[in-house]
């Protein structure tokens, strides 16, 4: 199969903690595929050490065929990794309309996926000149999916997208996600089980900084025991 | 508006007790002498805001506390002194520094050849460190025999001070040029270009290793390369012919180039700074901390080595030379039919240099870098950076880059306060110490990592000195009693610490600081 995002068998330390110890994922292009696991079970670990964020020390990340373990943050991002992370991260001394342009990597970048952007977040068009202190929970997670689809993203990694949403605004991200992910490949860390299972196309497993598991979400659906060993009562 | 006034009540209160002890401070004396204390405090303030924004800027987005900032301002003063003073001196270093730049800029070509190398161990180790050995031997034997005209520190007639008084009376007599002796020029030259070459690639190889790409080597890699070197061979050749132009030329457009290359040299000794010796030690912050005290103490040394301990002037320019007292100017058109030093403004004589141009510069940069703070990319990246770095590297903008250029600027406008300084204060090893505390006071007032708290704070710190040190001379009349209190001398230092105190006890974060 034709995998976009390979990862071989991290190993990633924060401080002296051996946060991963051993994490495989493979992503298909085209694909949404969810990282699953308890809360601490490195799944945000992962995403920053697919980034670079926090570096792994051992084992390989391969994206479009291409090594970047090692590289710098902003050069792995710049080959065209999107990130939105678990507490959105928006930038309050920025208006709306700045926090996306500053997401641009060519000029007019922003000019161009406008229309993109807004048809999946209308709201954002009407914010676009507020500060990014003044808006909701959802608002700022909207904007923060939006900033990732600024420049020109092959993938994007969201972690957390629901978390501490309403039931109604949840299902309009999902829509918007399920919407984007037409045009790029998504991975995503997701505690809420039923938008995992939802969204995604595959999963993966993560446990104690281990991956354990993988397959199709459809699979995942009907296997009770492994959500129940793995993932608590879904 | 209720909540933004609920929100911020402790703030206003503090604001509106502070304008309200102005103005007290204001109705307790004659209205020239307020103006005098006033526009003193504005110029005190300019100087310390140059300092303070660009301390607040560098420590806001790249979280380092540059201890080295006051030194940095002093040596601005020091290079705008000498272009100012000595243009001679200034033109013999521009050929041997664009020499030894010119090897930093094939950056390329080094990332190229590191990766090349063997990566036998030891090998590797000691490799950098003989490199640099053997350059600084050659550099040094190179430029003990390069012929500078330069003061001589040791002799007092040949010192900076005696340069200076000279100069302010209008007898800048330079000396003959230096001229080629022990060493021919080729070999000075050769020695040179060697040297920097050998010197760039060993500080290289240490950064080895943490390559993202193989960067491929194109024409372009050389121009840097090569445009420094013929600029070095350019102003070699025509030495005498720029020296004499600057000798000549009026001293108002002389001192404009004195602070453009204050200001520049300020930028690149920052970016050489951040690259160099900051870059390693992002992940410990105490060392830092070491460093950069280090550093200012290394800083204030080479001045007392090079200049000399002995404080000095530098003499105003033309515009501002003429005549002190007695000068018939009422106004500023006045000032610009006579030139004079100072003007009569509301029955006060004051000096239009330190009390009307600083503070006219000191506003425009305030508006100047608001403005790239607020409408340019590098601006917006600023601010979204102080909030959080890891995200604007996640979103693919080159951080390393952007921190670089900040420290630059940061220090730039610390060079440009120094040059600025120089003509109204004087130079002296220590002004910087003062002028970096006075900053970190006025930081602390303001808020650490707030531009406008930063322009506030100074401006606070500016006014409540001068205003203590007039109440000094013409005393305060305490109510209902017949005591006139005259602040003695200490209390001016003591006063801005007290209402950093104060302020500090009230809102921890200072007056327009955010909470971290």
């Amino acid at each position: 199969m034709d995998y976009l995002l390979d990862v071989q068998d991290i190993h990633t330390f924060i401080g002296q903690y051996h946060i991963l110890q051993g994490v495989d994922v493979r992503v298909p292009k085209g694909s949404i595929t969810a990282l699953l696991g308890r809360n601490g079970a490195g799944k945000t670990t992962t995403l920053k050490s697919i980034l670079g964020l926090t570096p792994p020390r051992q084992g390989r990340v391969i994206f479009e065929d291409r090594a970047i373990q090692g590289m710098h943050s902003f050069d792995i991002a710049s080959l065209g990794i999107g990130f939105v992370p678990e507490h959105r991260a928006i930038f309050r001394d920025l208006s709306v309309e700045e926090n996306l342009k500053i997401a641009e990597r060519k000029k007019d970048d922003y000019v161009r996926k406008r229309d993109f952007i807004f048809s999946l977040f209308p709201d954002l068009k009407r914010l676009i000149s507020l500060s990014g202190t003044n808006l909701s929970g959802g608002q700022q997670q909207m904007l923060a999916i939006a900033r990732a689809l600024v420049a020109d993203n092959r993938l994007l990694l969201i972690d957390e997208p629901s978390e501490g949403l309403a039931p109604v605004l949840i299902e309009q991200l999902m829509k918007a996600i399920l919407q984007l992910s037409a045009e790029s490949t998504v991975v995503l860390v997701e505690q809420n089980f039923l938008v995992a299972s939802q969204l995604a196309e595959y999963y993966v497993i993560i446990e104690e900084g281990r991956s354990v598991k993988e397959g199709k979400m459809k699979d995942l659906i009907n296997d009770k025991d492994t959500i129940h060993r793995y993932l608590g009562a879904a | 508006m209720n909540v933004f006034i609920r929100k911020n009540l402790l703030r206003l209160i503090i604001l509106i007790v502070l304008a309200g002890l102005f103005v007290a401070a204001a109705a307790g004396m004659e209205s020239q002498d307020f103006l005098i204390t006033l526009l003193r405090g504005l110029s005190v303030g300019s100087l310390t805001f140059l300092v303070a924004s660009g301390f607040s800027l560098i420590f806001g987005l790249l979280d380092v506390l540059n201890l080295a900032h006051g030194t940095l301002f002093m040596i601005g003063a020091y290079i705008g002194w000498t272009v100012y003073v000595r243009s001679d001196t200034f033109m013999d270093l521009l050929t041997p520094l664009a020499l030894i730049l010119s090897g930093f800029l094939l950056r390329d070509v080094w990332s190229l050849l590191s990766t090349r190398l063997p990566a036998a161990g030891r090998m590797k180790r000691i490799l950098p460190w003989a490199g640099i050995l053997v350059s600084g031997l050659i550099l040094f034997s190179v430029l003990r025999n390069y012929p500078i005209a330069i003061w001589d520190v040791g002799d007092y007639a040949q010192s900076p001070v005696s340069i200076s008084y000279l100069a302010s009376q209008g007898q800048n007599v330079q000396p003959p040029p230096a001229t080629f002796e022990t060493i021919s020029p080729l070999m000075a030259f050769a020695g040179l270009i060697a040297g920097s070459l050998l010197l760039a690639f060993s500080l290289s190889l240490f950064g080895a290793g943490k390559q993202a790409e193989a960067s491929r080597i194109t024409w372009r890699s050389f121009t840097g390369f090569a445009a420094f070197l013929l600029a070095g061979i350019i102003f070699f050749i025509f030495n005498n012919l720029f020296t004499a132009f600057l000798a000549g030329l009026n001293t108002n457009w002389l001192f404009l180039i004195a602070v453009l290359v204050a200001v520049g040299s300020g930028a690149g000794l920052g970016a050489l700074m951040e690259t160099t010796l900051i870059r390693p030690l992002y992940i410990r912050p105490i060392y830092q901390l070491m460093l950069t005290l280090g550093l200012s103490a290394i800083g204030i040394e080479m001045v007392r080595a090079v200049w000399g301990r002995p404080e000095f002037t530098m003499p105003r320019p033309e515009l501002f030379a003429g005549t002190g007292e007695g000068c018939p100017a009422t106004s500023l058109a006045g000032w610009w039919q006579y030139h004079c030093s100072t003007m009569m403004l509301m029955d006060g004589r004051i000096r239009v240099f330190n009390e009307i141009f600083i503070p006219i510069i000191g506003v425009v940069v305030l508006v100047a870098v608001w403005i790239l703070l607020q409408r340019s990319r590098l601006g917006m990246i600023i601010r979204a950076g102080v909030q959080d770095r890891e995200m604007v590297e996640a979103l693919g903008i080159n951080v390393r880059r952007v921190f670089t250029q900040v420290f630059a600027l940061g220090v730039g406008l610390a060079a440009l306060g120094g040059v600025l300084a120089a003509p109204s204060i004087g130079l002296s090893n220590m002004m910087g110490e003062s002028f970096l505390l006075n900053a970190l006071i006025a930081l602390a007032i303001g808020g650490l990592t707030s531009y406008p708290g930063a322009a506030l704070g100074s401006l606070l710190v500016g006014l409540l000195q001068q205003f203590i040190i007039k109440y000094g001379q013409i005393g305060i009349a305490i109510p209902f009693t017949e005591i006139v209190f005259k602040p003695s001398p200490p209390i001016v230092p003591a006063s801005i610490i007290l209402l950093m105190v104060v302020v500090l006890l009230i809102l921890p974060n200072g007056l327009l600081g955010k909470k971290e």
